[in-house]
């Protein structure tokens, strides 16, 4: 079926698209605390909406793809995934949005100190996000294993985060309110990781479910 | 369709056991840290995979239901709308593991303060699950709007919670990773009422797609 599949291969691109304005939006926000610079911060915050209409027009074709082209087994799942993981994607669009409001806050008052692990920590999300897409459109490979994997060096570098902040709250308790927010944005940045874990997690699970799905069919 | 209609009622089943294994999971992980009550913190962690397992039946019979039983317009709205609700439900109930492990940190240390936001906030966030769940399953009607307007107040509690803890932390820098805990604590809980607010938002698609769906498909067939 020619047409149908243009319009999966439409669809795969669609959530590709998705996933590069999350990426982008992560960059943008980390970038927006790193280089002090407000304006982008407010950017990433207004582009939000394109991620959530953008999300609700994967689901809207998802659904119509179901109805009108009834499609089997592992098309069908692959459908399904789609619509499931555009949960994800935008809740870490809104997990970037939230970096920003921090980036703005911390931007008006002076820097407490020299952002070293959180870029990192940008660095290995949005590789993450890239991968466990990339895993869900390319089919089924080790690709979503890695994506997990790499979720405990986030969840290191945020204690290592910290524990680094700790250590000036302690010695000057007025850097507390700013020391709190820095906290929050690379807790922001785990939650995104854990997120990006999730969709590797579905990933796997369609390649599986998807033989023992088709069997179920099959047998009916 | 007989058959079908019994199935469909199958999965309302199931979705309202999940939704009430979600509310069960908040509760008992809230009441563990009040409580100081590492017991019952660990076993919110083992039920989980319970919840874990829920949803994968759920996914798996909404995907049977579409695929052997063709479900058209309504029928198969309310099935996608299931199949991405249990996606927040699920990650509700790994934001109840996370406030359960708080709940273990912090019963080994001294009560910093007694707890009045979050039992609080706990409270509102369940009605809300609640609310989100019987919106879902009696269709269309004023509820998910409730359920989006009460995250305000989970909102509004989660920062007060952060500024009274903020305070203490100013005064006492040591007391900074016990409070920084029951910060997340507070955290969590916002993040599960943001679920439950994206199920609400859901549902009142769900109703007002189910028209624009209706009719896209008329219109193509």
């Amino acid at each position: 079926m020619a047409i149908f599949d243009e319009e999966l291969g439409a669809l795969k691109e669609r959530v590709l698209r998705l996933g590069s304005m999350v990426e982008t939006a992560i960059r943008d926000s980390v970038r927006s605390l790193v280089e002090r610079n407000s304006d982008l911060a407010r950017k990433v915050i207004e582009r939000d909406h394109q991620i959530n209409a953008l999300d609700v027009e994967i689901d809207e074709e998802c659904i119509r793809l179901i109805a009108l082209r009834q499609p089997k087994a592992s098309d069908l799942r692959f459908i399904t995934t789609a619509m499931r993981i555009t949960t994800d994607l935008e809740r870490m669009g809104d997990l970037a949005e939230n970096i920003a409001e921090r980036a703005i806050e911390l931007n008006e008052e002076p820097q407490l100190k020299p952002y070293i692990d959180i870029p990192r920590m940008a660095d290995i999300t949005q590789e993450m996000v890239r991968d466990s897409l990339e895993a869900l459109v390319a089919g089924c490979s080790k690709l979503p294993y890695k994506v997990i994997k790499r979720d405990d060096e986030v969840d290191n570098l945020n204690a290592q985060v910290f524990n680094e902040l700790l250590f000036y709250m302690i010695q000057d308790p007025n850097t507390v309110p700013r020391a709190l927010r820095i906290n929050y944005v690379s807790k922001y940045l785990e939650s995104i990781a854990d997120h990006a874990t999730n969709i590797a997690e579905m990933v796997i699970y369609m390649c599986q479910g998807k033989i023992v799905r088709h069997m179920k069919i099959s047998e009916e | 369709m007989a058959i079908f209609d019994e199935e469909l009622k199958t999965l309302r089943e199931r979705v309202l056991r999940l939704g009430y294994m979600v509310e069960s999971a908040v509760r008992d992980s809230v009441k563990a840290v009040v409580e100081g009550n590492d017991d019952l913190a660990r076993e919110v962690i083992e039920r989980d995979n319970q919840i874990n397992t829920l949803e994968v039946k759920i996914d798996e019979e909404c995907i049977r239901l579409i695929a052997l039983r063709q479900p058209m317009a309504r029928d198969l709205r309310f099935i996608t709308t299931a199949m991405k609700i249990t996606v927040d439900l699920e990650r509700m109930g790994d934001l109840a593991v996370n406030i359960a492990e708080r709940a273990i940190e912090l019963s080994k240390e001294p009560l910093l303060k007694p707890y009045v936001n979050i039992p609080k906030m706990a409270e509102i966030t369940q009605k809300m699950v609640r609310d989100t769940i019987e919106a879902f399953l009696k269709g269309c009607t004023k509820l998910p709007y409730e359920v989006i307007n009460r995250d305000d107040e989970v909102d509004e509690l989660t920062v007060k919670n952060f500024n009274e803890l903020l305070a203490i932390m100013i005064q006492n820098p040591k007391i900074v990773p016990l409070a920084v805990k029951r910060t997340y604590v507070a955290k969590y809980l916002e993040r599960i009422a943001d679920h439950a607010t994206n199920i609400a938002e859901m549902v009142i698609y769900m109703c007002k797609g189910k028209i624009i769906r209706h009719m896209t498909i008329k219109d193509e067939v």
